[in-house]
């Protein structure tokens, strides 16, 4: 709630600030959906300012452990915004993702990534 | 060492017919606290000064007791026997085994048994040394199927990682340690390295059979053990081909 985020792809949107978590009382983590109002946009792009859409998180400041005893930490809080289906709306995906997305079943953005850390 | 060893015996002997066991045990040793080191524990010396005078003495009163004087074999088992209580005072090196030394073995063959053949005694593991005891057979365990270099805070290193989900390829992770955090078999490195732009870092624990190879490429010369002072600094320096 009221996490400002960077988004990382190339929809048009620049910051997003979330608004709700999708799943968990405690708030979304990596590799989590969320919905969040755009706040910032470029002025031509597919999304616009005031937009409510929803995003995948992915990347957080936030470790995330993984099932093998190692954690996974990144310097900044990043979304890809998706729509309803979880399909990504931009079609370019910038900096390293993590791949606990493959479990969340967001293959599209694995593809579409520059670096799987 | 015989002629070292027969004094203290014969000094004993007196004493033990008179008394039960226990005080006798206690006043020995203090006859004993003002002898030199004893040669049969000369590798415990150096833990108090105190412990190494109780097995010689023990041992030697319950031996005296049945007429056994002096006997070559007899000193390691009388050290194992006397080193099972009183102090809290622990050699590692000696209690390799998780056998329990059966305690009441002494004191029982004093006071009713007649002679029986004496076992090899297992010296007793204490309670607060069995995690250490664990962690170190787990750590060899994981070094027989690969060995683990020595790292420290400022190493830049290259780990291969088998991940589940790749099943592919060796995911190859490189970067600088930053922490290195030691906890027994759960020993974890963190590494930081900057990809694609953003400063990312990974907790590795050291002894995952996940982990095929850990290599040390390069070392830089940092004064701290956690360099926590690389997140705000210019991403030039987390940066490693």
């Amino acid at each position: 709630m009221r996490t400002v985020l960077k988004v990382v792809d190339n929809s048009g949107a620049k910051k997003v600030m979330c608004i709700q978590a999708l799943k968990g009382k405690k708030g979304a983590r990596l590799g989590d959906t969320i919905i969040a109002s755009v706040k910032e946009a470029m002025p031509n792009g597919k999304v616009k300012k005031g937009k409510v859409v929803y995003g995948v998180v992915v990347r957080a400041a936030m470790q995330r452990g993984r099932c093998d005893g190692s954690e996974v930490r990144f310097d900044d809080n990043a979304v890809v915004l998706v729509d309803k289906q979880g399909q990504p709306i931009g079609t370019r995906v910038f900096g390293p993702v993590p791949h606990e997305l493959r479990q969340k079943k967001h293959v599209k953005i694995l593809t579409l990534a520059e670096h799987i850390a | 060492m015989a002629s070292q060893v027969l004094p203290q015996a014969l000094h004993m002997i007196p004493r033990n017919q008179v008394q039960p066991f226990n005080p006798v045990k206690n006043r020995g040793f203090s006859a004993f606290l003002s002898r030199g080191p004893s040669p049969l524990t000369t590798s415990k010396v150096s833990v108090s000064g105190f412990h190494s005078k109780f097995p010689v003495g023990s041992s030697f009163s319950c031996f005296a007791r049945r007429g056994f004087v002096v006997r070559a074999e007899s000193n390691p088992e009388g050290e194992g026997e006397a080193e099972r209580n009183e102090n809290g005072v622990e050699e590692p090196e000696t209690k390799a085994e998780a056998e329990v030394e059966g305690e009441g073995e002494g004191e029982g063959e004093d006071e009713a048994e007649e002679e029986k053949p004496k076992e090899p005694r297992k010296p007793r593991i204490k309670l607060g040394d069995i995690m250490g005891i664990l962690n170190k057979r787990a750590i060899e365990a994981s070094d027989k199927e690969r060995p683990t270099p020595d790292l420290r805070t400022g190493d830049i290193v290259e780990i291969k990682l088998e991940v589940p989900e790749n099943r592919r390829r060796l995911s190859v992770y490189k970067g600088i340690v930053i922490s290195k955090q030691n906890a027994g078999i759960h020993t974890t490195i963190r590494i930081r390295r900057i990809i694609a732009g953003i400063g990312v870092e990974i907790v590795f624990p050291v002894y995952s059979p996940n982990i095929k190879e850990i290599k040390v490429v390069k070392h830089r010369k940092v004064r701290r053990a956690r360099l926590y002072y690389l997140r705000d600094k210019l991403p030039r320096l987390s940066t490693f081909k």
